[in-house]
C-alpha cells in the first residue's frame, strides 16, 4: 500500500498539470508564464500541461494582485481544484502586490487568499524563474 | 472456455498499455514537427496514474456512472474485435460508449460541458455512418461481417476498397480527436471550450475516460488494419502510415466549425462510399 | 377453448367498453378497466398455447357473423359521414362516400356465396400482435385512470360533466377491434376493423375538443379514410380476380401465379397512411394533442402498427418485385426523414411521434428487404418498439403532468425533481438505441440484411446515427443538474407506478429472453426451410453475422453493477459547483456578472433547427415521398 502511494506520489511529480489564473496581472507575468510552453523552454519535456480547468489542474499559477474583485474567483478556482495541489504566486504583484499593492482595489499578494507553496519572484519573472518554482513545487506534491 | 477468458484479460491489459505507447508516440512526434523535444514515451501512464491517485471531486454523480460505463462499453467492443466478432456489432457496442460520455457532461449545467457534450454528439453523428459504411463495404467484400471471415480472404481489401479507406481516414481523424475534427475537446493547450466534453471529468474519473480513449484508439486503428489483413507486416505499415497523415493533419490544420465538419464529412464520406460500392459491384 | 379465447379477446372489449360508458362511478369504473385488463391478458397468453390455428365463427350471440360485420360497415360510415358533415369537411365527405360505393358494390354485386373458409386465424405474427395489444394496451389503459382524472382537474372539468365514460369507452373498444384485426383471415373483417380503428383514433384525437383537437383529428380522420379507400379499392379488385375473401388464399394464388399486382400496392398504401408514413405524418404529429395514454396506446405501440402488420402480412406476394424494392426505398427513407425531424424537435411528444414514424420506417424497410432475416428483424422491432416507446410516452404523460410542460428544455433536471421517473425515462431511452438491447437487436439486423441494397443501408445508416444523437440528448438533458446526494423520491399513483415500473421490466428482461422469443415466435412463422439465425448458447448466428444477446447482457448487468457502485462510491466523495471560469456564486448555477448581479448560466441543447427544422425539411420531404409513393403505384401497373 505504501509503495502505491510512494508510486502514485512519483508519478505526480511527473506529469503535473498547471492551471494559469491571471488575477489582474499587467500581462507581463503572463507573457513569460505562455514562453514556457514554447518550443524554446518547451516544459512539456517534463508532462507539464496547461490545462485550463481547475478539475484537472494540480498546480495553479497565480499572476498578478488580487483584487476585491477577483478574489473569489480564485478561491472558487483554488477549491474546484482535487487534492493534492499546490499554488504558485509569480511576479512581485503575486508575491505582495508589487507596485500596486497601494492601489484602493487591491487586496494584496496571492496569499491573502488563499495558501501559497511557492513564491517565483521578479517583475515580470523570468520563464527560467517560473520553472524552477513549478519543480520546487513538486516536491511538495 | 478458459482460454477465451485468458485472451479476453490479456486484451483488457495488454491493449491500454499499447494504447498509451500510441498515445506518447503521437506526442512525441507531435512536438518535434513543432520543434520542441517533447515528453518522454510513457508520459500518458504518469498522467493517467498520476489522474487516480487524486481525490474524487465530481460535478454530479452520475459522472461517475458514465465514466464506468463508457470505459466499460470501450472495453467490451475491443474484446468483441480481438474475438473476430461481428464488425457492425462492435461498432455499435463501441458507440454505447461514446454516448455515455456525452450523457455524464450533460449531467453537469457548466455550458462549457453541455456545448462539449453537443458538440460530441455532432462528431458522433458525422462519423458513425461512415464507419457502418465502411464496413458495409467490408462485407460487400469477403460476404460477411465477422473480423475472422476478413482474416481469412486472400488479398489485401484495400485494393477493392481504396476510397473506403479514405473514408476509414475521416471517421479515424474524429475519433483520435485530430484536427480539423477535435471539436469536442483536444490534446492541445486549452481551447474555446476550456476541454469541452471533459470539463467537469477530473481526477480518477478522467483518467478512467483516458484510457477508454486508449482502447478506443486501438479499436479503429484496428478497423484499419483489417484493410491489409493478409500478413501482420502490411498491416502493421498501412496503419503507421496511416496514424503519421493523422499527425501531420493534425498538426497542419485548423479547428473548424461543426457546421463545416458535419456537411463536409457527410458529403466526402457519402460520396466516396457510393461510388467504391458501385465500382465493386461492377467488377 | 381456442374460440372461448378468440371470444374473449376480441368480443368481450366491446362489452366492457358498454359497461364502462354506462358506470357513472370512478372507481368501480376503474376496476372495470383492471379486470378487463387481467382478462385480456391472461387470455393472450393462454392463446400462446394454441397457435397456428384456424375455425370460423358461425354466429356471435346467434347472430351471423358475416352479418354484423356487413351492417357494421354500413353503420360505421354513415357514423363518418356524420361527421364529416359536422365538421363540414369535403374530403372526409369524398372518401367515406367511395368507400360506401366500393362496400355496397361488393356486397350487393359482386360477392358469392362460396365455400367456407376460416375467418379467424392466427399464426405467430398475429399472436405477437395480439399479445402486444393485450398485455401493453392493458398497461397503458391502467396508467390511463390516474391520468384521465389528473388532466380533468388540470382542465377544471366538473366531475359531474366528466367525458371519461366516453374515454374509456373508446380506449376499451379499441384494444377488441385491433384484436379482431390480428386475428381475422377475412379481408371484409379486416376492413372493418380497419375502419373501427379509424374511428377510434378520431374520437380520442379529438376528445378534448379545443380547436386545435378537432382541426387534428379531422386530418387524422380524411387521411385514415384515403387508406381506407385504397384498401377497399384492393379487396373488390383482389376478389374479381381471383374470387376469394380468405387472406391465406390470397397470399398463396399471388404468390404462384402472376397477376396484377397495383391491389397489393394499394394495401401497401393503406398501410402506409396507416402507419403515418411520409407524406402522411402530419395526422400522427396533429395527433399528439391527445391525452398521453392515447398517444401511447394508438399513435405508437399499437394502432400504427396495422400498418406495418399488413405489409409484412403480404410481403411474401411481392418478394423479389419492384413493389418490394420501392417498400424497402420508402421504409428507409421514413426511417432517415423521421430521425432527421426529431432531431430538430424540443418538443417530447413530438421527438416521440417522428421516432415512432422513423422506426416502423425501419420495419417496412425490413418488410420490403423481404428476406427471413429481415423479417425477424421487423418482427423483433415491432415487439420491442411497442413496449419502449409505450413506456417513453408514459414517461412523457407523468412528466407533463408533473411539470406542465412537455419541452424538452423545461425536463433539465429533471432528475432532482422525479428521480424515479427520470430515470425509468433514461431506461427507455438506452433500452432504445444501445445493445443488448432488444431494439438494437433488431436494427442490427436489419442493417445486415440491408447491406446488399445500397440506398436502403445509405439511408438506414445516417438515420440511424440522427437517432443515437436525439435520444442521447434528450437522456442527458434529464440527468442535468448541478446537485447531488439525496433526493426525495417523488410519489405517484399505484396506478402510474405498475404500468411505467413492469414496461420497465419488460423492455429489459425481454431483450435478455430475444434467443427464446426468435425461436418460439419468429421461426415457426417463416415458413421456409431457411432458418435465418442459429441460436446457441444465447448468440444469434448465421454466415454473416453474429449477435451475442445473453453474453452481452450478463456482461451488461455486470458492468451496470459496476456503475451502481461507482455511484455509491461517488456519493461520498466531495461534491463541486461545475465550472463557470470560478465566477459561480453560492446559489447553484449562476455566476456573478456586471454590477455584482447573480446572473443565470444558461445552456440549451443543439436542436440544429437551421438542418433539420421542421419548417426547412417537410415540403423537401413530402414532396419526395410523394414522388416515391406516386412511383409505388405507379409502377406496379
Ligand atoms: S510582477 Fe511586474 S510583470 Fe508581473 S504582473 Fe506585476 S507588474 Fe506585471
Amino acid at each position: 500500500m505504501i509503495g502505491i502511494k510512494k508510486f502514485i506520489s512519483k508519478m505526480r511529480t511527473k506529469s503535473p498539470w498547471l492551471l494559469h489564473f491571471d488575477c489582474g496581472s499587467c500581462n507581463g507575468c503572463d507573457i513569460e508564464v505562455l514562453a514556457c510552453l514554447t518550443p524554446v523552454y518547451d516544459v512539456e519535456r517534463f508532462g507539464i500541461i496547461n490545462v485550463g480547468n481547475p478539475m484537472h489542474a494540480d498546480i495553479l499559477l497565480v499572476t498578478g494582485t488580487v483584487n476585491h474583485r477577483n478574489k473569489v474567483v480564485l478561491i472558487n478556482l483554488f477549491n474546484q481544484m482535487p487534492d493534492p495541489k499546490i499554488v504558485v504566486a509569480i511576479g512581485a504583484c503575486g508575491l505582495s502586490g508589487g507596485i500596486f499593492r497601494d492601489a484602493y482595489n487591491v487586496v494584496g499578494g496571492v496569499d491573502k487568499v488563499i495558501p501559497v507553496d511557492v513564491y517565483v519572484p521578479g517583475c515580470p519573472a523570468k520563464p527560467e524563474a517560473i520553472i524552477d518554482g513549478v519543480v520546487a513545487g513538486l516536491s511538495k506534491l | 472456455m478458459i482460454t477465451d477468458l485468458v485472451l479476453a484479460i490479456f486484451c483488457i491489459v495488454f491493449v491500454p498499455v499499447l494504447g498509451g505507447f500510441i498515445s506518447g508516440i503521437d506526442r512525441i512526434i507531435t512536438a518535434r514537427f513543432q520543434s520542441r523535444v517533447g515528453p518522454p514515451l510513457l508520459q500518458p501512464f504518469y498522467d493517467v496514474i498520476k489522474l487516480f491517485g487524486k481525490e474524487k471531486v465530481v460535478v454530479n454523480v452520475w459522472q461517475a456512472f458514465c465514466a464506468y460505463c463508457y470505459i466499460a462499453a470501450a472495453s467490451i467492443s475491443i474484446v468483441m474485435f480481438f474475438f473476430k466478432s461481428d464488425l457492425l456489432l462492435i461498432l455499435f457496442v463501441q458507440a454505447v460508449g461514446a454516448i455515455f460520455l456525452v450523457v455524464g457532461a450533460l449531467s453537469s449545467t457548466s455550458p462549457f460541458s453541455q456545448v462539449g457534450a453537443h458538440r460530441e454528439l455532432l462528431q458522433i453523428l458525422s462519423y458513425e455512418p461512415l464507419l457502418v459504411l465502411v464496413v458495409v463495404g467490408m462485407y460487400l467484400e469477403v460476404d460477411s461481417f465477422k473480423i475472422w471471415k476478413i482474416y481469412e480472404w486472400n488479398e489485401p481489401l484495400i485494393l477493392k476498397l481504396p476510397f473506403l479507406f479514405i473514408v476509414l481516414g475521416y471517421a479515424l481523424t474524429i475519433k483520435l480527436r485530430k484536427s480539423p475534427f477535435d471539436l469536442s475537446t483536444s490534446h492541445h493547450a486549452h481551447q474555446e471550450l476550456v476541454k469541452g466534453v471533459l470539463t467537469d471529468y477530473s481526477g480518477p474519473f478522467l483518467g478512467l475516460i483516458e484510457i477508454a480513449h486508449w482502447y478506443e484508439t486501438v479499436l479503429v486503428l484496428g478497423l484499419c488494419s483489417l484493410f491489409w489483413a493478409t500478413n501482420w507486416i502490411g498491416g502493421f505499415i498501412l496503419v503507421a502510415i496511416t496514424y503519421i497523415l493523422e499527425i501531420i493533419i493534425d498538426n497542419v490544420s485548423a479547428r473548424m466549425t461543426w457546421r463545416w465538419m458535419l456537411g463536409y464529412v457527410w458529403a466526402m464520406g457519402i460520396t466516396l462510399s457510393v461510388v467504391n460500392m458501385v465500382w465493386l459491384s461492377l467488377v | 377453448m381456442k374460440e372461448l379465447l378468440v371470444f374473449i379477446l376480441i368480443v368481450s372489449p366491446f362489452m366492457f367498453a358498454v359497461l364502462c360508458s354506462i358506470i357513472k362511478s370512478d372507481k368501480i369504473r376503474s376496476f372495470v378497466v383492471l379486470a378487463m385488463g387481467i382478462i385480456l391478458s391472461v387470455s393472450s397468453l393462454l392463446l400462446i398455447t394454441k397457435v397456428p390455428f384456424s375455425f370460423s365463427p358461425k354466429s356471435v350471440f346467434t347472430i351471423k357473423v358475416n352479418h354484423i360485420i356487413e351492417v357494421s360497415d354500413f353503420l360505421l360510415l354513415f357514423l363518418m359521414l356524420f361527421f364529416a358533415f359536422k365538421y363540414k369537411s369535403i374530403l372526409i365527405r369524398i372518401f367515406v362516400i367511395f368507400q360506401m360505393v366500393f362496400v355496397s358494390y361488393f356486397d350487393f354485386f359482386l360477392k358469392q356465396n362460396h365455400s367456407d373458409y376460416p375467418t379467424i386465424y392466427c399464426d405467430h405474427l398475429s399472436l405477437i400482435m395480439v399479445l402486444i395489444i393485450s398485455i401493453i394496451g392493458s398497461l397503458i389503459c391502467f396508467q390511463a385512470v390516474p391520468y384521465m382524472k389528473e388532466h380533468e382537474h388540470h382542465l377544471n372539468i366538473h366531475p359531474a360533466i366528466s367525458k371519461q365514460r366516453g374515454f374509456f369507452f373508446v380506449m376499451v373498444l379499441f384494444l377488441g377491434a385491433m384484436n379482431g384485426l390480428a386475428l381475422s383471415n377475412d379481408m371484409m373483417f379486416f376492413y372493418f376493423f380497419f375502419e373501427v380503428t379509424t374511428i377510434c383514433s378520431f374520437l380520442l384525437i379529438g376528445h378534448d375538443q379545443t380547436e386545435v383537437a378537432i382541426k387534428n383529428s379531422i386530418r387524422a380522420l380524411w387521411m385514415n379514410s384515403l387508406g381506407g379507400c385504397a384498401f377497399i379499392v384492393a379487396i373488390v379488385w383482389i376478389y374479381s380476380q381471383i374470387g376469394t375473401l380468405d387472406i391465406q388464399e390470397i397470399i398463396r394464388t399471388y404468390g404462384n401465379a402472376k397477376y396484377y399486382v397495383l391491389p397489393l400496392a394499394l394495401i401497401c398504401l393503406a398501410g402506409f397512411t396507416k402507419s403515418a408514413q411520409f407524406p402522411f405524418q402530419s395526422w400522427l404529429l396533429g395527433a399528439m394533442v391527445a391525452p398521453t395514454p392515447v398517444s401511447a396506446l394508438l399513435h405508437s405501440s399499437t394502432m400504427v402498427k396495422v400498418g406495418v402488420y399488413i405489409v409484412l402480412r403480404f410481403s411474401p406476394v411481392f418478394k423479389g418485385i419492384f413493389l418490394s424494392q420501392c417498400v424497402a426505398l420508402c421504409g428507409a427513407f421514413a426511417f432517415l426523414a423521421g430521425a432527421a425531424l426529431a432531431v430538430g424537435q424540443s418538443n417530447g411528444k413530438k421527438v416521440l411521434a417522428y421516432s415512432t414514424i422513423s422506426n416502423l420506417g425501419l420495419i417496412l424497410a425490413c418488410a420490403g428487404i423481404n428476406t427471413p432475416a429481415a423479417h425477424t428483424a421487423a418482427i423483433l422491432l415491432i415487439i420491442f418498439h411497442a413496449v419502449t416507446k409505450a413506456l417513453l410516452f408514459m414517461c412523457v404523460g407523468t412528466i407533463e403532468q408533473h411539470i406542465a410542460s412537455r419541452d424538452i428544455e423545461d425536463m433539465r433536471g429533471l432528475y432532482a425533481e422525479m428521480p424515479i421517473t427520470a430515470l425509468i425515462t433514461v431506461m427507455g431511452v438506452i433500452t432504445m438505441i444501445m445493445p443488448p438491447f432488444g431494439l438494437l437487436l433488431g436494427k442490427w439486423m436489419a442493417m445486415e440484411a440491408a447491406a446488399r441494397n445500397l440506398l436502403v443501408i445509405l439511408m438506414v445508416s445516417l438515420g440511424s446515427a440522427l437517432t443515437v444523437m436525439y435520444w442521447a440528448r434528450w437522456a442527458g438533458t434529464l440527468m442535468s443538474d448541478p446537485f447531488a446526494g439525496k433526493f426525495k423520491l417523488e410519489s405517484q399513483p399505484i396506478l402510474t407506478w405498475i404500468p411505467l415500473l413492469s414496461l420497465c421490466s419488460l423492455a429489459s428482461v425481454l431483450s435478455f429472453l430475444a434467443p427464446l422469443v426468435y425461436t418460439k415466435m419468429i421461426v415457426p412463422d417463416l415458413n421456409s426451410n431457411f432458418i435465418p439465425f442459429d441460436i446457441h448458447r444465447g448468440i444469434f448466428e448465421n454466415s454473416y453475422g453474429q449477435f451475442p444477446v445473453v453474453p452481452l447482457c450478463l456482461i451488461a448487468i455486470l458492468g451496470f453493477g459496476v456503475a451502481v457502485w461507482a455511484v455509491k462510491s461517488a456519493a461520498s466523495s466531495r461534491i463541486v459547483p461545475p465550472y463557470l471560469s470560478g465566477a459561480q456564486t453560492a446559489e447553484p448555477g449562476t455566476f456573478t456578472g456586471p454590477m455584482n448581479q447573480l446572473v443565470k448560466s444558461e445552456a440549451r441543447n443543439y436542436y440544429l433547427s437551421r438542418i433539420f427544422g421542421e419548417k426547412r425539411l417537410t415540403t423537401c420531404i413530402n414532396l419526395a415521398a410523394g414522388v416515391w409513393l406516386i412511383l409505388m403505384v405507379g409502377g406496379t401497373l
